[in-house]
């Protein structure tokens, strides 16, 4: 017997999906609920001004808001021409985008100091020219954020443009608007969707990020000790997991308002086709 | 200021070949079944795709010429386009749909709005200014497309099947005003369709597009009394026969025989409409018509005032009789009947194209 269709819901779901997305759900959900029920929920107070966690919380906001911002700027033109322009090597600038996602961060981390670092091979004439020193600064951080960040934003960004009507970019090209007003006018709206997301993941990598920041970054309380950096001295320097535990929850809680917020506004928003 | 399009496109095994020109004030329509370059040809005079030989003008500016290397991009053609699907940007309320040409141009909100509004009033939507694409219904879309290609000044226009996406109702009303837009529009139009009665009725010219190939170019008068392709005549609804006059007599290719004192000694083709034959039950005595044909009644299908034979006489005839001839005859499908037809209501000239084959 089927049930009767509630609204515009087009058909039921196949019973064979329930038990496997039950079970993930499950996998995601009960460690987030562990952590809660864990928690040492009348000691917050005390563990919040003990352990440095205004600092932190701070960094990791503030360098996650300026790694999103930066992988915007750079990652959407990157998109862009990853989906619309072709050239010889594009498959390997493609290749060394998606790198970041599934290289270890630790080893992003190294690598970042071979390039940025003292003797490394753009950070040597940093330091002659400039004498800037990247690693183990804030922009360090947010450099190493956007290394690992970044390339959840252009890959997403770029399957939306290339799903995106190139009918429309033609019929603005016919009214007249140059390719910068197509792009910024046209195309870019009708990707929205698609840039939110890709901002959001990117925001929610970077505020998470732990791996190359604290290679690149190092954990200088203040200046580069972020969240998830300080969550770990706690754990395992100080051996205190009940504490660690205590420092995680505001940033989980930062992340579930922010994500269940923007997915509702976006994926409303998105265009009902 | 006429538009000149002298040129070839190919696509894969596909080439489009086409030469015509339309002068300041005509509608040219490029009337074709799908798949016969039409869109291509659209495309390369949008600039939205790029001539392989040969020239594209307007006005004495050369827009494409690849042996001269040169090629306008099409937000500098000056030339606007109706799409078919209209593309109206879902993101933007009609007035700045409309306003987005000559805010491109370089004009400011203020006066491209005041612009915008005018053209939606002249065009009967002033009403929508406000909303958003997607909340209008197919005619107030299309009112909306063409709007804005004009709101943008566009030296010449290019129109893609402007009523094919309409239901039949709208496709009426619309037909109607967009005639008499075309003519207050001084510039040259293409207008690319594949519904004859469009093109009739908004064209001053008509090219018929078969294959890439333009195989005849006139007056829709042209067009429709002397027919080339037998895809022409099957279009403006008449039938079309290839064969070969002598003093008077044609022989049909095919099989049959006609009488038509003014034809051409040669290769001609002879054009009947279907409202020009008489049908009978029994042979006809000392008829003074030019054909009389006997033939099986293979089908009948209504039409609006009328009945559409189809019957298999020496040649394939459509044959139009009213709905009371039908019943006096007692025609059913499989009938025996004889065909009629007098020597006005023959059309013979010479088969300009006597190398192509009869299409379809």
């Amino acid at each position: 017997m089927s049930r009767r269709p509630r609204g515009d819901e087009q058909t039921g779901t196949p019973l064979l999906l329930v038990p496997p997305a039950a079970i993930g759900a499950a996998l995601l959900v009960v460690p987030a609920i562990a952590l809660v029920v864990r928690a040492p929920w009348s000691d917050l107070g005390p563990i919040y001004t003990q352990y440095r966690f205004w600092d932190a919380l701070r960094i990791s906001i503030v360098t996650s808001l300026e790694v999103t911002v930066i992988s915007l700027v750079l990652g959407l033109p990157l998109a862009w021409v990853l989906a619309r322009t072709r050239f010889i090597g594009k498959s390997l600038l493609r290749a060394a985008v998606t790198l970041p996602l599934v290289l270890p961060p630790v080893v992003g981390g190294i690598a970042l100091f071979f390039a940025l670092g003292q003797n490394g091979l753009v950070g040597r004439y940093l330091q002659q020219w400039f004498g800037w020193s990247i690693p183990f600064t804030q922009p360090g951080i947010v450099i190493a954020g956007t290394f690992v960040s970044m390339p959840f934003l252009v890959v997403t960004i770029e399957g939306g443009i290339r799903s995106a009507d190139r009918g429309l970019e033609e019929a603005a090209a016919t009214l007249g608007a140059s390719r910068w007003r197509v792009f910024s006018r046209v195309t870019v709206p009708s990707i929205l969707p698609s840039l939110a997301a890709g901002t959001v993941l990117c925001w929610a990598r970077a505020i998470g990020e732990f791996g190359a920041t604290s290679i690149f970054g190092g954990n200088i309380p203040g200046s580069t000790e972020t969240m998830p950096v300080l969550v770990l001295q706690v754990f395992q320097v100080k051996g205190d997991p009940e504490a660690a535990t205590a420092l995680s929850l505001p940033l989980m809680a930062v992340a579930i308002v922010v994500l269940v917020a923007l997915r509702d506004r976006w994926l409303r928003a998105a265009p009902s086709q | 200021m006429s538009l000149h399009f002298d040129g070839s496109v190919s696509r894969g095994n596909f080439t489009l070949r086409a030469a015509f020109d339309v002068a300041p004030g005509d509608v040219l329509a490029v009337l074709g079944p799908n798949g016969s370059g039409k869109s291509t040809l659209l495309r390369a005079c949008a600039g939205l795709l790029a001539l392989e030989s040969g020239t594209i003008a307007l006005g004495g500016q050369v827009l494409d010429d690849p042996s001269a290397g040169v090629f306008v991009p099409p937000e500098q053609r000056g030339i606007g386009v109706v799409f078919q699907d209209h593309r109206l940007f879902p993101h933007l309320r009609v007035l700045d749909n409309v306003a987005f040409g000559p805010r491109s141009r370089g004009v400011a909100r203020a006066q491209a709005r005041a612009a915008a509004r005018d053209w939606l009033d002249r065009l009967g939507v002033g009403d929508f200014a406000d909303r958003h694409p997607r909340r209008l219904s197919g005619g107030q879309a299309q009112r909306v497309a063409l709007a804005r290609a004009l709101a943008s000044s566009p030296r010449a226009l290019l129109m893609d099947e402007p009523l094919a996406a309409l239901d039949v109702q709208t496709r009426a009303d619309v037909q109607g005003e967009l005639r008499e837009h075309l003519a207050a529009y001084d510039g040259p139009v293409l207008l690319i369709t594949h519904d004859p009665v469009e093109a009739l009725i908004l064209a001053s010219r008509i090219a018929v597009l078969e294959d890439g190939v333009v195989v005849q170019q006139g007056t829709p008068a042209q067009i429709s009394s002397r027919p080339a392709t037998r895809y022409v005549a099957r279009l403006v609804g008449v039938n079309l026969y290839r064969g070969s006059a002598a003093s008077g007599a044609v022989d049909l290719d095919g099989g049959g025989r006609l009488s038509a004192s003014d034809a051409p000694d040669g290769r001609v083709l002879v054009a009947i409409r279907p409202s020009a034959f008489t049908v009978h039950a029994e042979r006809p005595h000392a008829s003074s018509a030019r054909i009389v044909w006997p033939g099986t009644l293979r089908s009948l299908a209504p039409l609006a005032d009328r009945v559409r034979l189809t019957v298999d006489a020496a040649q394939p005839v459509l044959v139009d009789v009213t709905p009371s001839a039908v019943a006096e005859l007692g025609l059913a499908p499989g009938a025996d009947v004889w065909l009629t037809a007098k020597a006005t209501d023959l059309m013979a000239y010479p088969d300009g194209d006597a190398h192509h084959g009869v299409a379809g």
